[in-house]
């Protein structure tokens, strides 16, 4: 099987005023609400016990799900283990085909998955749309990686032995996703447990359940068997019992930094009946950091902070939250940042003329008003007009905190919405200073336009992914393999050429070829 | 038209304009390095180590900073033409690095100051009436930062409005200039201002058009405003595509106004480069005729683009069609084909032919004398610091000709100038052929089919 070199999936060309009616239209023509099914093998139960709502209409029902119970779970963890063998033993090239499969049905829908994302997870068209491209990429990225990896590894060969190293799948994967990007991280996970020839359980997050049941109609549509691919939508005790499971071999998260920890610590112990120690992937938050320079070009860094700081309001795992400014250029700095927040639009995700557009839930807004209070008491703020904050919805205006005391909360925690804080530094060490001293390291960004600056910032920087001159924000499959150090993740890079090694364990399988003295082979 | 006779026509044209260069004084890129230039043209490495260092001349605070990052830039080098090592050698110690630092910034602002006319209107002025004294009118570009807030949009706005109030009552006093006053539409205003859309609103978005149209409008209707009342004429530039649908949404709402029916004198850009040029052309005409602004037509400004490496790099990286014509040729072609057309348009719009392609200058005059136009009823347009002997050639010759001329300080002209610096350096650039010497035939071949 041979295929096209990989190339990132167009996002669509929104400038012209006809590519942007094409996804109003596709808005237009959604049908809702979902309704999403406990789906394991052919078995589906429908059910009400789980609502996906419009952030931005939270009357607006987006998909009607089953909560998934531990039984459930055990069933489906039963059914992929069922479907091991088969999907295992099945050519690489086969499986690849299925992904590609996949990754046109979901081409050809492509507009409706962007006005889903919309809908259920508040995302700005744009970043809709990139999360169905990214969906692509990852499967037409991996599908290429494992038909790679399905010629093993070379060994030294002497005579009369044959050697040969082979990654054979681990087993049955569960996935636990996240709503931020609700169709590209599970699906890139669920992706490359698949292409390796492992089985998986995908559990959506709760808030994203409509997004979840596409990655499995895309992945059934394209012909991967039904026991290999089962949907568990369901809260959090749902993934707990997934994941607890004794037949589960390796665990695929992406989410916070509590949930990984306990998967982490839970994963540890080998359960009586165990039979893999398992592994766990996990991808969590960060305290990304934007270091500007005095010798930064102002009109290039105020764009790209704004959008890494206030794209998707802050909701994104790469997303910046703290600028770290040499002190002779801060004043200049905080005024034109703040004047660029001031005209911020917090607005509908439907609207292209929306910047900010509304927090996934109530609780999330709730957190982001109070970290927003805490910053007013604590230093300076300048925000976005409130007047212009819609009331319905789960709306937050974008924030810039400066002055903030050095042992401010705000300073440390992940805020994951569109809050920014400001600090003066004397020099570039300081600010590498300050980043390293934070326990997370997922992305960070650097303007100057000193190449030994860049040089010197790169060797200090801690972060998975360092951004120079650009958004922290952004990453793309196969150009900006993307993942965190520290305790912002096991240190895998979703979208890089070593992702699948995760996924997979080598064997050794050495035959004697010397028989009385000759050599058959 | 009748194409043997158009190509004589342009032949006789170019002919006689290449007699009416100024001898070789130099050619337009003389103020410059010259080997520098020509080193770095053929050098991709050593071209964005100048480049690099040039962007960053204005944000450095000391003589040291400055040679630090020309150092920093000049590592990245490989093959170190001798004069470069020696500069490496000089920075080992702190005074060879102030001094570095203090000549390389010397002869950057030199070379901005080709470009720049000054670092404000008022400063301008000697300039722009030099220029005038030599026949050449002129449109002044206020250079500045990107426009990110709304204070910055209003600064511009007033910076604007400043300016007309500059140039309105300084032109009213120089000499009459009949063929730079007068069209067969009627009378061409001395005072002349481009402004950029981008800097008139921090809200210019590439998928909300919308909403910079809408934020800009208030600020572009007041210099209207003041322009009818100055008698100045306002040209609002293009940038990149990513602004074109607020840019041209903008212009043509608010000059349908009635109270713009008649004056003041406005215009718009073509870019030439755009494979979709001709859409947008049939889209200005359209309006142009369905808006009658007597005395006051539209003036049309052709040029290539400006944004070509943005365009390419831009389309590349999002996996799009490129939307500017990638063969030089091609531009030219549908440089000549828009030429034609806005030409036959006439007189609902008014033509301004902006090019240093010495073919495309022939070939628009020949066109014009070919239709029967008189010479006046077409503008010729050059860029200050780069289109200098053309623009003197074809004022020689009793054109009408305008040169954009830049305002504004170093830290504002340096987006600027390593635009005009990139177009000055590549390798398909006419500037470039015409200082290398290539011969005069093939600069006025016809574009390759």
């Amino acid at each position: 099987m041979t295929l096209e070199p990989f190339a990132n999936e167009p996002v669509l060309e929104l400038r012209r005023a006809a590519q942007r009616a094409k996804l109003t239209a596709a808005l237009d023509e959604l049908v809702l609400p979902l309704r999403v099914p406990v789906w394991i093998g052919e078995d589906r139960r429908d059910d009400e016990q789980l609502v996906s709502t419009d952030p931005g209409e939270p009357e607006r029902v987006v998909a009607l799900a089953a909560s998934a119970t531990p039984a459930e779970a055990a069933a489906a963890v039963a059914a992929a283990r069922g479907a091991f063998n088969a999907w295992s033993a099945t050519p690489a090239a086969d499986r690849a085909a299925a992904l590609l499969r996949a990754a046109a049905w979901m081409r050809e829908r492509r507009r409706a998955l962007a006005a889903l994302a919309l809908r259920e997870c508040a995302k700005p068209w744009t970043d809709a749309d990139a999360d169905v491209c990214e969906a692509i990429d990852f499967l037409e990225f991996y599908a290429r990686g494992a038909l790679r990896l399905a010629d093993g590894a070379p060994l030294l060969q002497v005579p009369g032995e044959r050697n040969e190293l082979r990654y054979v799948p681990r087993g049955v994967c569960a996935v636990i996703a996240p709503w931020n990007f609700p169709l590209a991280i599970p699906m890139g996970m669920t992706a490359a447990a698949l292409a390796t020839g492992n089985t998986v359980v995908l559990k959506p997050a709760e808030q994203a359940p409509g997004c979840g049941l596409m990655v499995v109609e895309a992945l059934r549509a394209g012909g991967v068997p039904a026991g290999a691919i089962s949907l568990l939508p369901g809260g959090g005790d749902a993934g707990a019992a997934l994941a607890a499971h004794p037949d589960v071999a390796t665990i695929a998260f992406t989410g916070s930094a509590a949930v990984g920890s306990e998967l982490l610590r839970d994963a540890a112990a080998v359960q009586p009946g165990a039979r893999d120690l398992k592994r766990v992937i996990a991808e969590m938050g960060g305290k990304n950091c934007v270091i500007v320079d005095a010798d930064a070009d102002l009109d290039d860094a105020i764009p790209a902070i704004v959008a890494s700081a206030f794209g998707y309001a802050g909701q994104k795992c790469s997303a910046a939250s703290r600028v770290l400014v040499s002190e002779q250029i801060h004043d200049v700095l905080l005024e034109r940042l703040a004047g660029a927040v001031a005209c911020l639009t917090v607005g509908p995700a439907a609207d292209f003329a929306s910047d900010v557009p509304p927090l996934i839930e109530r609780s999330a807004q709730q957190r982001v008003r109070s970290y927003a209070a805490q910053a007013a008491a604590e230093g300076a703020v300048v925000s976005a007009r409130q007047d212009d904050v819609p009331a319905a919805g789960w709306y937050c205006a974008a924030v810039i905190a400066a002055s903030l005391p050095s042992r401010s909360a705000l300073l440390r925690d992940e805020i994951f919405g569109p809050l920014l804080c400001v600090e003066a530094v004397r020099d570039i060490d300081e600010a590498c200073d300050l980043v390293d001293a934070l326990p997370v390291a997922l992305t960070g960004a650097l303007f100057s336009r000193n190449p030994r600056t860049v040089a010197h910032v790169a060797s200090r920087s801690p972060v998975g992914n360092l951004y120079v001159n650009r958004a922290t924000t952004g990453a793309m499959v196969g150009r900006q393999p993307f993942g965190g150090n520290r305790l912002s993740g096991t240190g895998t890079k979703a979208g890089g050429s070593d992702y699948l090694l995760q996924f997979v364990q080598p064997q050794v399988l050495s035959e004697n070829t010397l028989r009385h003295g000759l050599v058959i082979s | 038209m009748h194409r043997p006779a158009l190509e004589r026509e342009i032949q006789l044209v170019g002919h006689e304009l290449a007699k009416a260069f100024p001898s070789r004084r130099g050619h337009p890129i003389r103020a410059l390095d010259e080997r520098a230039m020509d080193l770095a043209a053929r050098d991709e490495e050593l071209r964005a180590a100048l480049f690099r260092f040039v962007d960053v001349v204005p944000a450095c605070r000391s003589a040291g900073d400055l040679a630090t990052h020309l150092i920093g830039f000049l590592d990245e080098v490989h093959d170190q033409p001798p004069p470069l090592s020696a500069a490496m050698r000089m920075a080992c110690s702190g005074a060879g690095r102030a001094a570095l630092g203090a000549a390389s910034a010397a002869s950057v602002r030199h070379m901005a100051h080709r470009f720049i006319v000054g670092s404000d209107p008022r400063a301008a002025l000697p300039t722009l009436a030099r220029l005038w004294h030599d026949a050449i009118a002129t449109s002044v570009d206020l250079l500045g930062e990107a426009t990110v807030t709304a204070v910055e949009a209003d600064r511009y706005a007033a910076r604007c409005a400043a300016a007309l109030d500059v140039l309105a009552p300084a032109y009213a006093a120089m000499d009459p200039h009949p063929l730079l006053e007068r069209d067969s539409v009627g009378v061409l205003p001395r005072a002349n201002l481009s402004v950029k859309v981008s800097a008139l609103t921090p809200l210019l978005r590439a998928e909300a058009p919308a909403r910079g149209r809408d934020d800009a409008a208030p600020r572009l209707r007041e210099l209207l405003r003041r322009a009818d009342a100055l008698g100045a004429h306002l040209h609002i530039d293009m940038e990149s595509l990513d602004s074109r649908e607020a840019v041209l949404e903008l212009v043509l709402e608010l000059l349908a106004e009635p109270e713009f029916e008649r004056g003041p004198s406005a215009g718009i850009v073509l870019q030439a480069y755009l494979r979709d040029s001709p859409e947008t052309l049939d889209r200005v005409l359209d309006w142009a005729r369905a808006t009658p602004r007597p005395g006051v037509a539209l003036v049309v400004r052709l040029v290539k683009g400006a944004y070509w490496d943005h365009e390419v790099v831009e389309a590349r990286s999002h996996g799009w069609s490129v939307p500017v014509f990638e063969e030089k040729a091609a531009c030219d072609r549908n440089f000549e084909t828009l030429t034609e057309r806005l030409m036959q348009a006439r007189p609902a719009v008014r033509v301004a032919i902006a090019s240093h392609n010495l073919r495309s200058v022939s070939h628009a005059i020949a066109c014009n004398r070919l239709q029967g136009g008189s010479d006046a009823d077409v503008e010729l347009q050059v860029l200050r610091g780069l289109g200098d002997d053309l623009g003197h050639a074809l004022a020689t010759l009793g054109l009408r000709v305008r040169a954009y001329c830049p305002v504004g300080d170093l830290v504002a002209g340096m987006a600027y100038l390593v635009r005009r610096l990139l177009e000055n350096t590549a390798n398909e650039s006419f500037l470039h052929d015409q200082a290398t010497g290539v011969p005069l035939e093939l600069l006025l071949a016809p574009p390759a089919t």
